[in-house]
């Protein structure tokens, strides 16, 4: 499996753990069901940002949750349709 | 009259190139959105591809007229030989950049980024100005079915047990299509007007398999 595949599955599972925990997770326990170094989900989760898939919201007590944008939940959406356009166009 | 010297043949070659560009502009637009969510390379190549063979079938297109306006004005000759080379280049050019970008979209895990996009320039550059000197339409098609031989070797060697020989065939008729239909651009190289039917027919049905292909996926 090729390295952009995995990093593709990588952004698909980062998702969909935030999904599955009603769009709403601790960074913590993100990290931990990811399966990631702290450097890999520290990359993943600011690349994310940056392209905005996730959003950063504060509870009124002031901690953090992961959440997903529109475009976090599009991906998830597409994802299979991805997958299945770069195999049929071996790309 | 326009249509007086653009001769028979002439609403064919229109229509024709009218399929194939809207085609390969289809391709690029509906593959859009894909590559904006994951900004996977081999997507980035396989869109260049067909924006670039969209072009480069847009600027034969005005080769064509060219070639016909020199022969159908042979007395101001000396016109048709400042324009065709003129011509000529954005044809090479585009069309070379359209064969790496679709044989580099399968391989692109194996070659860097940067050394592709600085070798194939050098490449589609250094044929433009051979075709621009020589303005010669079969050197130009000799030189990129060569060029086309030696990247499908590269990408067979790299992919031997890849299951899409279907994709990769399709991405092989594209290319060798290309280069026929540049080589009977040339004047002199006459086809039968019914084989050039034909032959323009098997094209266009090449493009529309790719662009269904597309849409099975992207709606």
């Amino acid at each position: 499996m090729s390295k952009k595949r995995e990093r593709l599955e990588v952004i698909y599972d980062f998702l969909k753990i935030i999904q599955e925990n009603h769009n709403s997770i601790k960074p913590t326990p993100l990290l931990r069901k990811t399966n990631l170094s702290s450097q890999s989900f520290n990359e993943y989760f600011q690349e994310l940002l940056k392209k905005e898939f996730i959003k950063e919201i504060y509870d009124k007590n002031k901690k953090k949750y992961i959440t997903l944008s529109d475009k976090g939940f599009h991906y998830l959406e597409k994802y299979k349709t991805i997958l299945g356009f770069i195999d049929d166009f071996d790309l | 009259m326009m249509h007086n010297f653009l001769g028979k043949g002439f609403e064919a070659e229109f229509l024709y190139t009218f399929i194939v560009v809207v085609l390969c502009f289809l391709v690029y637009y509906k593959t859009k959105e894909i590559y904006e969510l994951t900004k996977h390379q081999g997507i980035k190549y396989f869109r260049s591809a067909f924006l670039f063979f969209g072009l480069a079938y847009l600027s034969r297109f005005l080769l064509h007229i060219v070639i016909l306006m020199g022969i159908s004005f042979s007395f101001i000759i000396s016109r048709r030989v400042m324009f065709l080379p003129v011509f000529t280049v954005p044809v090479t050019y585009l069309s070379t950049m359209a064969i790496f970008f679709l044989i580099y979209s399968t391989i692109w895990k194996k070659i860097k980024y940067k050394y592709f996009i600085i070798l194939s320039n050098i490449i589609a550059i250094s044929i433009s100005v051979i075709a621009f000197c020589s303005k010669s339409l079969i050197l130009i098609s000799a030189l990129q079915l060569l060029l086309l031989l030696i990247t499908v070797v590269i990408s067979t060697k790299d992919h031997r047990k890849t299951k899409k020989k279907y994709t990769r065939t399709l991405y092989f008729l594209i290319s060798v299509l290309w280069l026929i239909n540049l080589f009977l651009l040339s004047p002199g190289r006459i086809l039968l007007f019914g084989s050039k039917i034909f032959f323009q027919a098997f094209s266009i049905i090449v493009f529309v398999v790719v662009y269904l292909k597309v849409l099975k996926w992207v709606k």
